[in-house]
């Protein structure tokens, strides 16, 4: 299987990016895993959750790219379950967010993202 | 078929393909899932969704993410095998040189207080490590690791250079050739252990 260029976002880290970018606006920011699952499988109208190990791998691959951060639910907030990791965008992250955003509205809008040639 | 029986299967997988890999990659890794069942199963039932499609669900999860856990443990595997070698060289690095020192002195003659300047270079090591401990385990960690090992070379190869200049090459029983040689290759040794640690970093990517 060849190797992907460092740095290349595979189409689910772009969905978990989306995913992450959608949480901001409710004013969670942080989210964990199952709600990623959840929230993965509400945008994209699928009925089944995403495979755990294709999951915590791409979050994983995306916390050493430095796009997303992560650390341990405080033991209070745990309410007796067992704690959750909780996951955050980073700056960077947002920022790549926003742009795979944006990409796809152009694509599905069937815009080129390329500059028109110029009149003879 | 009740979801919890799925759950623990799928729990056990998870201690399964993480064995042998470092406690803080392991135990992350089953921790995280093991929320996830358990939130899972709570939602589910809340959404009034039967046991048993929740069960099916769950082993569905578990099935479909069989060959990323395959794929994550062989890059952890191998990266912490390549992590370990680096940690190797860096602490047998060390040892020679303590005993070097001990034995019968790197720079002049046994006893010179010139040697006491590796401890310097040991100082820079520890520092580094303690640093890079409190990187999240992986590649940042790793990385960490590396850039201290570049610290190490580059005070390894300081301790060379001062020398020199404190005219310790003039002793009858040290040379250029000697002070440069010797640093040299410890410093060539910090770096072949920030190789490998960089290597390491690359492996989890």
């Amino acid at each position: 299987m060849p190797r992907r260029k460092p740095g290349a976002l595979l189409p689910l880290e772009n969905e978990i990016l989306a995913a992450a970018l959608a949480t901001l606006p409710s004013g969670e920011g942080a989210f964990h895993g199952f709600g990623l699952a959840q929230a993965m499988r509400e945008q994209g109208g699928s009925r089944s959750l995403t495979g755990h190990g294709t999951l915590y791998k791409a979050l994983g691959r995306l916390e050493e790219f430095g796009l997303l951060t992560s650390r341990w639910e405080d033991a209070a907030a745990t309410e007796g379950r067992p704690r959750r990791r909780l996951y955050e965008l980073t700056g960077q992250g947002l920022e790549v967010a926003e742009r795979a955003l944006a990409e796809d509205a152009a694509k599905a809008a069937g815009r080129s993202p390329r500059i028109a040639p110029e009149p003879a | 078929m009740k979801p919890e029986r799925t759950a623990r299967l799928a729990g056990r997988w998870a201690r399964l393909y993480t064995r042998g890999l470092p406690a803080a990659v392991g135990e992350r890794r089953i921790e995280e899932i093991e929320v996830d069942l358990q939130d899972q199963i709570a939602f589910e039932r809340a959404g009034g969704t039967g046991d048993r499609r929740i069960a099916l669900s769950i082993l569905s999860r578990m099935a479909r993410g069989l060959a990323a856990d395959a794929s994550w443990r062989g890059q952890h595997a191998r990266a912490s095998t390549t992590y370990r070698l680096g940690a190797g060289v860096a602490i047998g690095s060390a040892f020679f040189i303590v005993w070097l020192m001990g034995a019968v002195g790197i720079i002049g003659v046994e006893g010179d207080p010139a040697d006491l300047m590796f401890f310097g270079v040991f100082a820079v090591g520890i520092l580094g490590a303690v640093i890079a401990r409190f990187r999240p385990p992986g590649a940042p960690r790793a990385l960490g690791m590396a850039r201290t090992m570049l610290a190490m070379a580059t005070a390894q190869g300081l301790v060379g250079v001062v020398a020199l200049i404190a005219g310790k090459h003039q002793a009858a029983i040290s040379s250029v050739f000697e002070i440069l040689g010797l640093t040299g290759m410890f410093a060539a040794l910090f770096l072949g252990s920030a190789w490998l640690f960089w290597q390491a970093a690359r492996k989890r990517i």
